[in-house]
């Protein structure tokens, strides 16, 4: 059969959108890569980073290595522009090129070192135990069938790991200290292995642990590169380190955050949860905006991309069927986390090219929602009366008005609850970007948690924000449809 | 294709799967002429009248209409569908549109009719179905022998050569049959080419120039209502007859 116009249509509509998109980080990322570093930052990992409010290293006390870089890019005259990601993410980005340089008190290890280039080590930190403040336990020798809480890729992990069968215990991993700690704060987790700095730090600001062995392993701390490139980005750094190191800037900044003023948090009158809410407010509606943002977006690109696929699957050839079931079978058997990962991790390292995060958080939506509202789509279509396509057709109506003018109609009326649900959904699952790093509210909360530890409020917070506006959407679902009916 | 037809089938199969429907069919239609099809139901009566605009896709044989094959798939089905009018069992109207926007949708959108134009017409051929009134309303609020009316109307909006009509008031309440055969009966005395599958008896006997039986895929017998109704030859004829006829 010859190709009619409507598929024609379908064809140029697909590659539009997808060069739209290829545009859409190519062009960006090109006209600053010249001038302007981009470097990798972990969420709050305190002292060593210290987020402000709104989620930015920004602010007068940003922890020893943001306080580092900006004196050493004033020296050395290099301009830079953070992206702050988990430490697992900041390794993969290193590798896959994502990010010239990455930080987050990043231990030197043989094994990095294959896969990265190091700068100079300006301080060596050490792994220490604790426990929860009651626990008995004070050796090693006692974590025997326990379980041991770590954070994964870190220092205190690649310690638990070499160990782990000497004293004959399990590991489990976390990705933020945060949780980590309230792990074994609750007794689930026996002991903990982390940077001994960061401990102290958390235990300063209420975490009621305790550190029971002294510094182990004393690792050297530096900055990573992508093993090979950069070296221009390294030999400044380098350079600028040294200078901090004979002026004695290097050690007055490492004393400020390990004894002084630089650790300061929220006094307790600030941790009511209405305290929470007022020192938060700026950082938390930021945060919610953004999720707003992901979704009103995200749902239009899914709705967009499912209406095609939608369309593909109830087409009268085998092909577009068969390449409309595929795609609805192939996002929907992924979990939205691992296609995050795999657009935003995995995808430079095939086509070389940085894809913003905004941009990989929407594109992400776009495949997973979009296969289900995909499925809605084709499930509306075919919801209408097969005699509706014989009437239009016996017309003379061709395929496409016939869909146009008689079945869409029809279709979508049918579709509506489940495409306002799948918006609900969509909302709900914005909160998985996290994992990569985009600051929607989940990852707000985190941020704010890592610095001020309360979690339990700080996550109560964030569910009720999330309630309310899933509330209002529900309202405005049952109002549409109302006025649908009508 | 003889041009003295308006529409003539030549030895037409059809199959599902293993299952055969339509075993051969021939039938030639003269314009004017207004052809009853019945029968027993899965004889292929309606399979065949469905062949005729391609709502089925035969798997071999000829149907000439206009001078196209139907049944060749190069023909511009779009384009000779438009002359020939179908009218369903169950209606199909269009719930998404008015009654009026039933009717104008395919003169506007493939003949190039403009809005007034169509809305004009329509209105005529709702008068001719005794349904000018109900121009406006939602089909949804139309009894059964109303839709199936405006579904006559909306077919004939578009001026066909022919009109097909399968089972037309088969789901028509008893009471409804009597205003939908009537406005047939119209069409038929305005000289429009009908061929009609139904087991109204007496809308045959009364208004077809011809009977056609159909049995097991096959046309049985095909003559004057007089000589199918009152001299059937075959006894698969003279069984079904007796049968319908005799309840």
């Amino acid at each position: 059969m010859k190709k009619s116009w409507w598929q024609r249509t379908i064809i140029s509509c697909a590659v539009m959108l997808m060069t739209t998109f290829a545009g859409l980080f190519v062009n960006k990322q090109v006209a600053h890569a010249e001038q302007t570093y981009t470097i990798g930052v972990v969420d709050t990992f305190a002292p060593f980073e210290i987020q402000n409010k709104q989620g930015t290293y920004t602010g007068k006390n940003p922890g020893i290595e943001p306080e580092m870089i900006r004196m050493i890019a004033k020296h050395e005259h290099f301009k830079y522009r953070y992206k702050i990601m988990s430490f697992n993410a900041i390794l993969q980005a290193l590798d896959s090129g994502q990010i010239d340089a990455g930080m987050g008190g990043m231990s030197v290890t043989d094994e990095r070192k294959a896969k990265i280039d190091f700068s100079t080590s300006y301080y060596k930190d050490g792994i220490v135990m604790a426990v929860g403040k009651n626990s008995k336990i004070t050796k090693m020798s006692q974590l025997k069938g326990k379980t041991v809480d770590v954070k994964s890729g870190a220092a205190g992990a690649l310690y638990a790991e070499s160990i782990k069968d000497k004293y004959g215990f399990k590991i489990k991993y976390f990705t933020t200290s945060n949780a980590m700690w309230n792990d074994v704060k609750s007794g689930n987790g026996a002991a903990t292995f982390d940077d001994g700095p960061v401990l102290q730090y958390g235990i300063r600001n209420g975490m009621p642990l305790k550190i029971v062995t002294k510094q182990i392993n004393a690792t050297p701390i530096a900055i990573g590169f992508k093993k090979g490139q950069n070296k221009e980005l390294q030999a400044k750094i380098n350079d600028g380190i040294k200078w901090m190191q004979k002026t004695g800037r290097m050690q007055k900044l490492i004393d400020k955050y390990t004894k002084g003023s630089g650790t300061k948090t929220e006094s307790s009158k600030d941790r009511t949860i209405f305290g929470l809410i007022k020192n938060n407010r700026k950082a938390l509606l930021t945060g919610l905006w953004e999720t707003i943002e992901l979704t009103i977006i995200g749902s239009l690109c899914a709705l967009a991309f499912g209406l095609v696929l939608g369309i593909m699957g109830i087409a009268e050839g085998k092909f577009w069927k068969g390449l409309s079931s595929t795609i609805i079978y192939i996002f929907r058997g992924i979990p939205m986390m691992v296609l995050a990962f795999f657009i935003y991790i995995g995808l430079p390292n095939l086509t070389g090219q940085k894809i913003p995060l905004f941009t990989a958080g929407v594109l992400t939506l776009m495949l997973d929602e979009g296969a289900y509202v995909g499925a809605i789509v084709r499930g509306g279509f075919e919801a209408v009366d097969v005699g509706q396509w014989e009437a239009a057709r016996s017309l003379g109506l061709p395929y496409s008005k016939a869909l146009v003018k008689v079945i869409a109609p029809q279709g979508l009326k049918i579709m509506v609850p489940s495409l306002v649900n799948q918006l609900i959904i969509t909302l709900k699952d914005t909160s998985i970007l996290s994992a990569i790093g985009v600051m929607e509210l989940t990852q707000t909360g985190t941020v704010i948690i890592a610095r001020n530890m309360e979690g339990f409020k700080m996550w109560l917070i964030i569910a009720v924000m999330y309630m309310i506006i899933i509330t209002l959407l529900t309202w405005l679902s049952n109002y549409v449809q109302k006025r649908m009916e009508a | 294709m003889d041009k003295q037809y308006k529409v003539q089938v030549k030895d037409l199969h059809k199959s599902y799967g293993e299952n055969e429907v339509l075993k051969g069919i021939d039938l030639a239609v003269k314009p004017s002429e207004v052809v009853c099809m019945i029968g027993p139901s899965g004889s292929g009566k309606s399979t065949f009248l469905r062949c005729l605009n391609r709502l089925e896709v035969p798997n071999s044989g000829h149907i000439y209409i206009d001078g196209y094959d139907i049944a060749d798939s190069k023909t511009d089905i779009n384009l000779v569908r438009q002359n020939i009018g179908m009218v369903f069992q169950h209606f199909n109207l269009f719930p998404n549109m008015s009654v009026i926007d039933n009717i104008t949708l395919a003169p506007v959108e493939l003949k190039k009719m403009s809005k007034e134009e169509a809305q004009e017409a329509a209105l005529h051929y709702l008068d001719i179905v005794g349904l000018k009134e109900k121009a406006n309303v939602n089909p949804r609020t139309l009894s059964g022998g109303q839709k199936q009316r405006v579904a006559i109307a909306r077919a004939l909006a578009m001026k066909p050569d022919v009109m097909l009509f399968d089972e037309p008031t088969s789901a028509l309440d008893p009471e409804m049959v009597g205003d939908v055969l009537g406005v047939m009966q119209d069409l038929a005395k305005e000289g429009m080419t009908m061929i009609v599958v139904t087991h109204e008896m007496g809308f045959a006997k009364r208004v077809a120039d011809r009977v056609v039986f159909f049995h097991d895929g096959k046309i049985r017998e095909d003559g004057t209502p007089e000589q199918i109704f009152e001299h059937p030859q075959h006894p698969d004829t003279q069984n079904f007859l007796n049968k319908v006829l005799n309840v």
